[in-house]
């Protein structure tokens, strides 16, 4: 008993840090409306400025505690409630996630810009000495952090709790979150109530930065991984409590902590069941709770009333392309794909043919976003996952069994279309916000443990890559290499395309309209989901050992979960409806990285994720991607441009006057100009 | 696995028993019994909050009831999903427009063609062989004219009006080639003409394809217009049934829809 109880006590500080999080993120969501991923990398903000003051400026614990918590911590969220989520309609559960997703990537990257790069070791603490025994409880030791960590935990959730039960101002953020113009309707400042929610928000993440300190051996803004362990918890007591009540938070986050110490204390450590169980358990906890917990569900029906004031999304740029641009458009595209091919395979310098080689491959894993999230409209944030399934099955199939390459890329992206119909089955349940965070569990989980064993991921030496031999011609060097992917890339353009314009992809398009009228008309979803999920598993893997080939050889780092994240920005960016997005995309991210490594001092090589990171927010007011929105804005200053030389022309020769009418024809269909009379087909 | 054929025995087309259904601790349905026949129409009516909608999705398979059973056309619908239910024939508008934003109206007719042909599989795609077909244009052409859409076939069903949209799921569920069409309130969001026009389209496919017609309204003169029979919903009951005018002379009725001091 005595024993039980020297692993449990400890477990309940250790579950405290969860609950911070699972707390603050349920006060987010209840108070906001966002599934704040960025939450944990606003924590790590604060506290590595926490961090700074106390050390490098050397201000006192409690004055930096004042400005790092409570005066720049709520001015972020302000920020962030004014430039950002202002602007994300209600509705938009996918919007919300994206701009989270990209503030989850660019917070921990902007850190070096400002402080340099480089790890910060023992940071200070708050408030008791954690090396301090103060009390024993049932005879086991509680030091200083420990109490620090518990107490401050308990007050301010019991403070929060009672804020959303007993104040007018708890009650007006839960309206504001149902619906923001509804709200105003009823007289309610919704602007200065949802600033007000995320100031709070922004707060309580502080707050469990700074005490998460001493639990965290060091701070690296490089390696926001660290702080994982406590996301997939606190993701896990947040699910629990069904994203609504804050003690089930609590008491699950703590409970969770509890078990956690239990199992890594019963078990024997460096056994078979403490290498695998204990990692794997959090993210069993997390995906079991996403799947089975029906409160959850709900969360997805929520929708505004007044939604049908957002304006009809834009129609693609090609829909509004005057007819007459038709043939140079063509004419020019091929002639930069001649260049381009040309340019590489003879003078381009080899940094930048290998850095196209890159962008080739993960062009490739990038299509595989625009099959999932652009057609499908779901968002998944495994997609390294899988293509790291293929990179590694290729290098293995290569080095044990002798297989080719290229053979072994397909064989690799079969195998990621399988591991990907596996997480579909489980997955395709739910949709929206819970598949994002499943498919986001995986990832973590594929990272953590499935890509360290030496049989998979190679462990810490990695796999092998070779580059591929055709019979007489070896793609051994870049150049070569880079025809290879060229191909590749748009054998799987091709695949992607034939979807899109077929029968799945109207059935999918009908899905992200409204999935219940897709099912009453007899499309099975489960059917449809599962198979482009599979498909766009494989498509990964195929891509992924390419990729894996460009680069010769990689490890379990090279397929982090991150990268699922950062591919899904950038190809949200570029515009993840259409087939070029996604190249643009895989371009854009292998090209941008070699120019800041080129030319821009090293503390600056953050600063694409950065960029890509800004691009994902303007997801909100421009779903269909910066590229595509440019392209569509410059098409119509070209339509304006021929229909003013039409109108001189038509003056200059006399009638026929009409003519000039038609130039912006295309663009008049996409539009709602239309008018006619209802009923006039009916017939009797 | 669903639905063995002759498993029921039901002489009529849907057969409906003892439906019941609670929301939380609230009665929605209890106890409803409902029977269509082959290319009959009937008129589903009742005061808000009655239950009609809720009937609607317990049919199609949006919602499963606590209590009852379900056949249609000798299958026993009661743990089928949405979209088998809608292979045997069913098909339905909704009250809140559900249309796919980003189609078109001809692209909303060309799913529900593929869908009523389970024409859609993935390997098909994958050989360019997906181009909608002569036959497929034609059904959908005559669809789109019948509703008529024909001049907006092309546009982006996120710009159509209400009554558009309306229009357009009607359109949807009749290229599906029902055996049962089940419309929920199709006239709100269109002027007394345009209601005149579309009990008119309604009597029409009811007449030359045999189709039977579940029909949720509200505009008495439309029901009077569209259907054969009348069944009455008041607070998750059926209080009355039978031809228009004794319905309408029924006191039950009368003191449902004006309150019990009538």
């Amino acid at each position: 008993m005595s024993q039980f109880l020297s692993y449990a006590i400890p477990g309940i500080p250790y579950g405290c840090n969860f609950a911070l999080m699972a707390v603050g993120l349920v006060l987010t969501f209840r108070a906001t409306g966002v599934f704040n991923l960025a939450f944990g990398a606003q924590a790590f903000l604060a506290a590595y400025i926490f961090d700074v003051l106390v050390r490098s400026s050397h201000l006192p614990v409690g004055v930096a505690f004042i400005l790092s918590v409570l005066v720049m911590s709520p001015l972020i969220g302000l920020a962030l409630d004014r430039f950002l989520f202002r602007h994300i309609p209600t509705a938009s559960t996918t919007a919300k996630l994206v701009s989270s997703l990209g503030l989850l990537i660019a917070i921990p990257q902007t850190l070096p810009i400002f402080f340099g790069s480089g790890e910060r070791e023992n940071p200070p603490n708050l408030w008791l000495n954690p090396n301090h025994v103060y009390l024993h409880v049932f005879s086991t030791p509680i030091n200083g952090g420990e109490v620090t960590t518990t107490v401050i935990t308990v007050v301010v959730v019991a403070a929060v709790v009672a804020m959303f039960r007993w104040t007018a101002i708890g009650l007006q953020m839960r309206a504001v979150v149902e619906s923001r113009r509804m709200a105003q309707l009823e007289g309610i400042n919704a602007p200065r109530v949802a600033a007000g929610a995320w100031a709070l928000s922004s707060v309580l993440a502080g707050l469990a930065g700074v005490l998460l300190l001493p639990l965290t051996a060091s701070l690296n803004p490089e390696d926001p991984l660290q702080f994982t362990a406590l996301l997939v918890a606190g993701l896990t007591a947040a699910a629990v409590a069904s994203m609504r009540s804050i003690p089930i938070a609590l008491a699950t986050a703590i409970g969770l902590g509890v078990v956690e110490n239990l199992l890594s204390g019963y078990l024997p450590s460096g056994g078979i069941l403490a290498q695998t169980v204990v990692p794997a358990f959090p993210f069993v906890v997390l995906v079991g709770t996403l799947l089975l917990n029906p409160g959850l569900r709900r969360l997805e029906l929520s929708s505004d009333p007044l939604a049908a004031c957002d304006p009809p999304p834009a129609p693609p740029s090609v829909s509004i392309r005057d007819p007459r641009l038709a043939v140079p458009t063509r004419v020019g595209f091929w002639l930069l794909v001649v260049a381009f091919l040309a340019s590489s395979v003879t003078w381009a310098p080899i940094t930048y043919v290998t850095a196209f080689d890159e962008g080739l491959c993960v062009s490739i894993i990038c299509l595989s976003i625009t099959l999932i999230t652009g057609m499908s409209g779901q968002l998944s944030l495994c997609q390294a996952a899988f293509a790291g399934v293929g990179a590694f099955a290729a290098g293995q199939f290569a080095a044990h069994l002798g297989l080719s390459v290229l053979l072994g890329a397909v064989v690799g992206g079969l195998l990621a279309a399988v591991v990907g119909t596996i997480v579909a089955v489980v997955a395709i349940r739910v949709s929206g916000l819970l598949l994002a965070l499943v498919t986001l569990a995986f990832a973590l989980f594929a990272d953590q443990s499935l890509f360290q064993y030496s049989w998979t991921g190679g462990g810490l030496t990695g796999v092998t890559v070779p580059r591929p031999v055709l019979g007489p011609f070896n793609f051994g060097s870049d150049r070569s290499f880079l025809l290879v992917c060229f191909v590749a890339l748009v054998l799987c353009s091709i695949l992607v395309l034939l979807v899109q314009r077929g029968t799945m992809g109207r059935y999918l398009a009908a899905m992200r309209g409204s999935p219940t009228a897709a099912a009453s008309m007899g499309i099975s979803l489960r059917t449809s989901r599962l198979m482009v999920f599979a498909m766009s598993a494989g498509i990964a893997g195929f891509g992924g050992a390419l990729y894996a080939s460009v680069l010769n050889s990689v490890n379990a780092t090279s397929f982090e979960y991150v990268y699922s994240l950062v591919f899904v920005v950038v190809v949200i960016t570029t515009g993840s409806r259409t087939i070029e997005g996604a190249i643009q995309a895989g371009m854009a991210y292998s090209v941008f990285l070699l120019l800041l490594v080129l030319y821009v001092p090293a503390r600056f090589t953050g600063i694409e994720p950065i960029l890509f990171a800004f691009g994902a927010m303007t997801y909100a007011s421009h779903p269909e991607g910066i590229v595509e929105y440019q392209k569509s804005r410059w098409m119509v200053r070209v339509s304006k441009l021929f229909a003013r030389y039409d109108a001189r022309r038509a003056r200059r020769t006399g009638p026929p006057v009409g003519e000039s009418e038609g130039t912006l024809e295309g663009y008049a269909q996409a539009l709602p100009a239309v008018s006619v009379p209802l009923g006039k087909g009916f017939r009797g | 696995m669903f639905g063995v054929p002759g498993a029921d025995g039901s002489p009529h087309l849907l057969d409906a028993r003892s439906i019941s259904i609670r929301f939380g601790g609230i009665a929605a349905l209890k106890d409803v019994s409902l029977v269509v026949d082959a290319g009959e129409a009937v008129g589903l009516v009742g005061p808000n909050g009655a239950g009609k909608t809720t009937l609607f999705n317990c049919l199609c398979g949006q919602l499963r009831p606590n209590g009852g059973t379900v056949s249609f056309d000798g299958h026993v619908l009661d743990d089928m999903p949405a979209h088998l239910r809608a292979r045997l024939g069913i098909r339905r508008t909704f009250q809140r427009v559900e249309v796919f934003p980003e189609l078109s109206v001809r692209d909303h007719m060309i799913v529900a063609e593929r869908a009523r042909r389970g024409d859609g599989a993935l390997w098909k795609d994958l050989l360019n062989m997906a181009k909608p077909r002569r036959e497929e244009l034609d059904n959908v052409e005559r669809v789109i004219d019948l509703i008529g859409l024909t001049e907006m076939a092309d546009v982006p069903v996120a710009a159509l009006s209400l009554g558009h949209c309306r229009l357009v799921e009607l359109g949807r569920a009749l290229c599906g080639e029902p055996r049962l069409l089940m419309a929920d309130e199709p006239s709100s969001g269109l002027d007394m003409t345009e209601t005149a026009a579309l009990a008119t389209v309604l009597r029409g496919v009811q007449r030359d394809h045999g189709m039977a017609v579940l029909l949720v309204e509200h505009d008495m003169e439309m029901v009077r217009a569209a259907v054969d029979r009348v069944v009455v919903l008041d607070v998750g009951e059926i209080i009355a049934q039978g031809s228009f005018e004794t319905v309408v002379a029924d006191p039950e009725v009368r003191r449902a829809y004006l309150g019990r001091t009538a």
